[in-house]
């Protein structure tokens, strides 16, 4: 029945702040009021599937290991740090092209079952997906590895078979002068300032993170990219 | 028949108990917990995320409901026309708009698990990505090509998860 439209990314917020940012730099400042839209109630509605960011790098510990880390949820403030939880109607996945195409070759899926501050994160993979592009099914367990949410300090994490993962609140790792950026943008503002401001600081984000070896994904020259997807109702 | 349509209305219910009693059981509970309202569905993207922010600069407000649910394998034929007609509207050439308009798509980030990390060989959590993306777009224009902020408000930690804590009243 809810069929939730346009998921409101910060990481499209600031994306579009680039090119508004371009635009006024050009003195095309007629797109700004134009492009300036705000967050309705139904965007912020879904929330749970609006990908903040994505990282993927070598393991600082374990050279051979690779680390995938998907942040959603972004803009928790410290009072709802421990009150924020993941969508049991979303499945989190990274996607692994493996053969330079684009298109898929494997996935990492990571779903919550439970509410509340009891919830418990599955994963499953590295698989091959039941089918490539935008429509997505749960593939075959077992899963790969479990863990318990964590909603505080102390990070919750579970390795089984040579995956270690996480799931569950934390401050979020991205940074950037977005307030200075939207006076720039405005035109109240002509430079960034130095010292700038971290817009992100004191935030929270629901953050996934999984390390395994590399060697599981089929290759070294890879593409990484996450994805949130729905129940249909 | 009533007892069958009592029975698929109890249906859910009975999945939220098997549900609560898997989770009670802990952190490393079985891998039978099937009772996922995801498991037998059809799902449909929503999101996505490949390279941060920049390469949805160039997505006009009316089609980016189509971006977030499309493939990035077909980034090219549906968008790259449009990042180069962007860039040259924003004064690059031609040449330099389709040079930088291929590196764009698909949207996806690359990494070469061979060589160290960091972005754009994939991204790491401490790389200013914002910094390299404002130079990228406005070159040597030093009031607008570095936003100042080189770091996490809080240090990362060295070991898994490697994300900083939560910040808490």
């Amino acid at each position: 029945m809810l069929r939730l439209i346009a998921p409101r990314s910060r990481g499209r917020v600031i994306a579009w702040g680039l090119l508004l940012a371009t635009a006024a730099a050009l003195g095309v400042t007629r797109w700004i009021k134009a492009s300036d839209h705000k967050d309705s109630a139904l965007l912020a509605a879904d929330h749970a599937a609006d990908i903040a960011d994505v990282y993927t790098f070598k393991s600082p510990v374990n050279p051979d290991n690779v680390v995938l880390v998907m942040t959603v949820s972004g803009f928790i403030p410290p009072s709802e740090a421990s009150t924020t939880f993941f969508d049991p109607n979303v499945l989190y996945q990274w996607k692994i092209d493996n053969s330079g195409d684009a298109v898929e070759d494997l996935v990492i899926q990571a779903f919550v079952t439970g509410t509340g501050g009891h919830q418990v994160m599955h994963f499953r993979g590295p698989a091959a997906p039941a089918a490539t592009g935008t429509t997505d099914r749960v593939v075959p367990g077992p899963e790969t590895a479990t863990v318990r949410v964590s909603n505080s300090e102390v990070p919750i994490v579970a390795s089984r078979g040579g995956m270690t993962v996480f799931a569950g609140v934390r401050d979020d790792p991205f940074f950037f002068d977005l307030v200075q950026f939207k006076r720039i943008i405005a035109g109240e503002a002509t430079s960034f300032r130095n010292p700038g401001v971290d817009t992100f600081a004191g935030f929270n984000v629901l953050a996934i993170v999984a390390e395994f070896p590399s060697s599981l994904l089929g290759g070294q020259k890879l593409g990484v990219w996450g994805t949130t997807s729905r129940v249909q109702f | 028949m009533p007892v069958t349509a009592k029975t698929l209305q109890l249906l859910p219910l009975l999945a939220l108990l098997v549900a609560a009693c898997e989770e009670a059981s802990g952190p490393t509970a079985s891998p039978r917990l099937d009772a996922s309202v995801l498991m037998p569905q059809e799902l449909r993207q929503e999101d996505r995320f490949g390279l941060p922010a920049i390469a949805t600069v160039f997505i006009p407000t009316n089609l980016k409901d189509a971006y977030n649910e499309a493939p990035p394998a077909q980034d090219g034929a549906n968008f790259k026309s449009l990042i180069v007609q962007k860039l040259i509207a924003f004064g690059q050439t031609p040449a330099a708009a389709d040079a930088l308009a291929d590196a764009l798509t698909p949207d996806i980030q690359p990494i070469d698990v061979s060589q160290p990390s960091g972005f754009l060989n994939g991204r790491k959590l401490d790389d200013d990505v914002i910094t390299a993306e404002l130079g990228l777009i406005f070159g040597s224009n030093a009031a607008l090509n570095d936003d100042h902020v080189d770091a996490n408000d809080k240090p990362f930690l060295p070991t898994f998860p490697y994300l900083a804590g939560p910040n808490v009243q």
